[in-house]
Order: C-alpha cells, then sequence, then structure tokens
C-alpha cells in the first residue's frame, strides 16, 4: 500500500541514507567518538571540542573503513575543526548544503557514533538567532532544533527532507545547550580553516550603537537604510583612529555594502577581510564620506 | 486537501487499522503493559510484561477481557507469548522490510495507563545490546515512550509490526525488540504448541 505517509516515510530515510554517504565517526578524543560531515573529498568538518588531539586522529568511513586524519584547522569561538585525511586521500563524499533553514520545517539529527551504522532523529527548525557570544569568542548565527541530540551526535549534519545539509551540530556551547551552527556559517569557517588553519576576525577599535538615521541623509546615501551604527568611542592607535574615524561618524556602509546594525558589522569583519584596506561609508555633519581603513586583527 | 491533512487522514486510516491488534496486558501486580495479537489466539507482549504469572488478564480493543495463558517465553528476548481462548481476532502483519533509519515509526501502547496512545518519531538506529551473555539486536527510536508501553509495537508507515517496544533510556529513547526476533520467537512457539497437540 501507498500513501503521503509511506511517501514522507520512504523520503526521510533516503534523506537519511543520502546523508549517511557524507557523515562520517570522528575518533578525536579517549573513549567518546563523534560524527563528522565529508566537506571535501579529503576535509572533514566536525566540532572543535571533539578534537582534543593533532594527530592520530581515526575516522571510520560511511563504507566501513578507517583512515588516519590530522587537525588542518580550528576554531574555538565557533566550536568548529576541520581534519585533514592522511597521505591526501581523497575518499570522501562531500556533503550538500541546503538553502537557508525554515521555522518549522521537517529535519533529522543525524550521527555516527558507532561502527553499527548511521543514527537519525526527527524534529523541526525551532528557532533561529544570532550574534550568540560562546565561551570562546561568538557566531554570527545558530538554528535550535527539538530533534533528539543523542550522544557522539556533535559535528554530524542536521539534514533536510532532501539530505542536504541545513547546520552542524554541536552541545560544545556548554550549559548542556545543543545548537547547530548554520551550513552556510559552517562552510566559510571551514574553508578558512582549510585554507589557513585559522579563523581570523576583524577588529576596528570602536563601540557603536544603532541610531536611526533621517530621511535627508538617506537621500544622501541614494539608498533606503533606515539605521546605522553611532561611534560613540575610538580607541587610541586603533585601525578606526588610523583612518581617520571619529566619535560621531555614522557608519553606514563597508566596501559598498550596507551596515544597518551590529550582525552586519561582524558579519563584514569575519574572515579574508583581516589586513586589507576597506572603504568604510559614514555620515558626518549629516553628509556620507568614505574612509579607507585597514581592518585589524582581534588580538 | 494540503499535505498535512493527508498525512492526518493516512495517520487516522493507520490508527483504525492497527487499534484491534493492541491489547492491555496486567498480571495483577504491578503496572500494566501492551500486547499484540499474532493470530489464532495467540499474543505477544514482553516478558517483563508477564514477570513470573502464569496467566494475566488481557484487554482487547473490543473491551472484551481474557484470561491468557503463558505459553511460551524467552528471557534472552525478553519476550512471553500468550494464548487468549478465543479465535477470530485479527493478528497483526510483522514486517519483512529490513528497517531504515530516518524511516516514519509509531509507538502504539498504554503509557501511563492511559489505552491507545500513538506517538511518533523516527527510526534512530539498528544496533544491538551488548546482555551479561550475548549480544541482542535492537531497533532504537526517539518516539516517547512511559511505563505501559512496554509490549507494544513499534509500526512503521504501512502499520507493520517493525519491533516490540521493550526499554526506555533517559526517556526520548526506545529500545524494541526487531520483528525478524519476534517471528523466530513465534515460530519456535508455535512448533512446540504443535508437536504438544499431537
Amino acid at each position: 500500500m501507498s500513501n503521503i505517509l509511506v511517501e514522507l516515510s520512504n523520503s526521510m530515510a533516503a534523506a537519511t541514507e543520502k546523508a549517511a554517504v557524507s557523515t562520517v565517526l570522528v575518533n578525536g578524543r579517549r573513549r567518546m567518538p563523534a560524527s563528522g560531515i565529508a566537506f571535501a573529498p579529503d576535509l572533514i568538518l566536525t566540532a572543535d571540542h571533539v578534537v582534543e588531539q593533532e594527530d592520530g586522529i581515526t575516522i571510520l568511513l560511511p563504507d566501513g573503513t578507517q583512515a588516519a586524519a590530522k587537525l588542518a584547522g580550528r576554531d574555538p569561538g565557533s566550536d568548529l575543526a576541520v581534519l585533514r585525511l592522511d597521505g591526501g586521500k581523497e575518499r570522501l563524499t562531500p556533503a550538500e548544503p541546503a538553502r537557508e533553514a525554515r521555522i518549522g520545517q521537517l529535519v533529522l539529527a543525524l550521527g555516527r557514533p558507532t561502527d553499527a551504522g548511521i543514527e537519525a532523529s526527527l524534529g523541526v527548525v525551532s528557532a533561529m538567532g544570532g550574534p550568540l557570544r560562546t565561551p570562546h569568542g561568538s557566531i554570527d548565527k545558530y538554528i535550535r532544533t527539538d530533534a533528539t541530540p543523542y550522544p557522539g551526535f556533535s559535528g554530524g549534519p542536521l539534514v533536510d527532507a532532501e539530505g542536504q545539509v541545513v547546520g552542524v551540530n554541536t552541545s560544545g556551547f556548554g550549559r548542556g545547550v545543543v545548537l547547530t551552527i548554520p551550513a552556510e556559517v559552517a562552510w566559510k569557517v571551514a574553508e578558512q580553516l582549510a585554507r589557513s588553519g585559522s579563523v581570523k576576525r576583524g577588529y576596528l577599535g570602536v563601540r557603536s550603537e544603532a541610531v536611526e538615521l533621517p530621511d535627508s541623509a538617506q537621500k544622501d546615501l541614494n539608498r533606503k537604510q533606515a539605521t546605522g551604527l553611532l561611534l560613540v568611542s575610538v580607541e587610541r592607535k586603533s585601525p578606526a583612529e588610523a583612518g581617520k574615524l571619529i566619535v560621531g561618524d555614522i557608519l553606514v556602509g563597508i566596501d559598498g555594502q550596507p551596515v544597518p546594525d551590529h550582525d552586519a558589522l561582524f558579519a563584514h569583519l569575519t574572515g579574508d577581510v583581516v589586513g586589507k584596506s576597506v572603504p568604510m561609508e559614514v555620515l558626518r555633519g549629516g553628509k556620507p564620506q568614505v574612509f579607507m581603513v585597514e581592518v585589524g586583527a582581534r588580538p | 486537501m494540503n499535505a498535512t491533512a493527508l498525512l492526518n487522514a493516512a495517520l487516522d486510516e493507520l490508527l483504525e487499522r492497527v487499534r484491534p491488534v493492541l491489547a492491555l496486558v496486567s498480571n495483577g501486580r504491578h503496572g500494566t503493559g501492551a500486547g499484540v495479537l499474532a493470530g489464532d489466539g495467540l499474543m505477544v507482549t514482553n516478558l517483563h510484561v508477564v514477570g513470573r504469572a502464569r496467566s494475566v488478564k488481557v484487554l482487547l480493543d473490543d473491551d472484551t477481557s481474557y484470561d491468557a495463558r503463558v505459553i511460551a517465553s524467552d528471557p534472552n528476548v525478553d519476550l512471553a507469548l500468550l494464548q487468549i481462548p478465543a479465535n477470530g481476532h485479527v493478528g497483526a502483519v510483522f514486517s519483512n522490510s529490513t528497517p531504515r533509519p530516518g524511516e516514519l515509526v509509531y509507538a502504539f501502547g498504554h503509557p501511563w495507563g492511559q489505552r491507545n496512545v500513538l506517538t511518533g518519531g523516527v527510526l534512530s538506529a539498528v544496533t544491538s545490546l551488548r546482555g551479561r551473555h550475548s549480544e541482542l539486536a535492537v531497533l532504537r527510536a526517539d518516539v516517547q515512550l512511559a511505563p505501559g508501553n512496554s509490549g507494544g509495537p513499534l509500526l512503521n508507515a504501512t502499520g507493520e509490526v517493525i519491533g516490540l517496544n521493550a526499554m526506555i533510556f533517559g526517556g526520548d529513547q526506545s529500545v524494541a525488540i526487531p520483528a525478524s526476533l519476534i517471528q523466530s520467537f513465534l515460530a519456535g512457539a508455535r512448533k512446540e504448541k504443535q508437536e504438544a497437540v499431537l
């Protein structure tokens, strides 16, 4: 017999099987295996807190074979780490990241904590939020789900009904809370970790608060932007001071992109921007001006 | 109808179909569990629901109740077979298909004594438990269970029995004895029964 219930069941099982091909067991600490996601043919994305050693890490691949791996890079701030298979072996089937999550959508949390096969639990996307302060830094966005996080699920994927990865599950932010780092954030971090071993976070040396922009200022900017960031202090000898920003400026854009709030500022200060000279658009005395600021690295 | 309404209709239909095979089992001493009719007046449940009793009370979905004899049991798989003095009741369909992690599953039982409660989730893992003497193949699911679910069926989306709910760990994780073990237990018990009759 076939009805919509059976169809749904089959598609959930198929999504599990599809994502299982890219979900590995990560043995990176004593006695407590966790999970990981194939990110490239030789790279595994996992949770930072489950990797307590830099080499001699063993990976159980979906086909049941073992492989050795080393730490390629870690970012405790987002609790993400990237492992590289030893000897340039390209044996993994990379997972596919999903489009942005929606509250209420069906998801499966997957893990491979034992050699008995893939494990799954069902839930929905319960909430999305961010930025969030974490014990060692911050993440721009997070997802919460009511799917049961079984032991060893950290580093494993939260997948949608098509088996694409919505995010990376981790219990590493403490207080017994399990969060999911959205795929768009995790993939960006993973790419940087694979390239340079760490995530550089930008630093300007300003304190700011969001303020409304008057209509006249929006007219001068030639765009609709309701808010900007008023600089309430500029640290001495900071990148912002060197770039001639002063207290009272309203930061409205970075590198041609609008900066309406702190989230946008965070987003523009993460990644490849560190060490580069970037045009910063401010309102000074109500008029738009652009200053070149060399973004520093957060100490 | 949208997809959610279709799903609800399909679930109603599934529930109507499986209701007649679910029984309430009480051994008169502690609490109650569930049992699954298996045809020919036979009913399978967990041995820990029956305990040491030689006969137990069973209450069927049509509110008829019987004294059921315990005619076989196997502590290694926590299964017991009951015989009720009535025929003509429909038996459950035990699944022959391989369980797939991620597939939809429903636990049907009497949590905290409340009759005919269906809880849903997915099959979490096809794994094994290390017992004192041997490894026991089990299914794990993320369905909500409570005392009273023991001996009740874990169903797949077609309404077939894929396992018998047997244990609860930490409230959010169920362990079920897989249908393959139930079927070999049933086959063994039926054979013995036949031999006894001859």
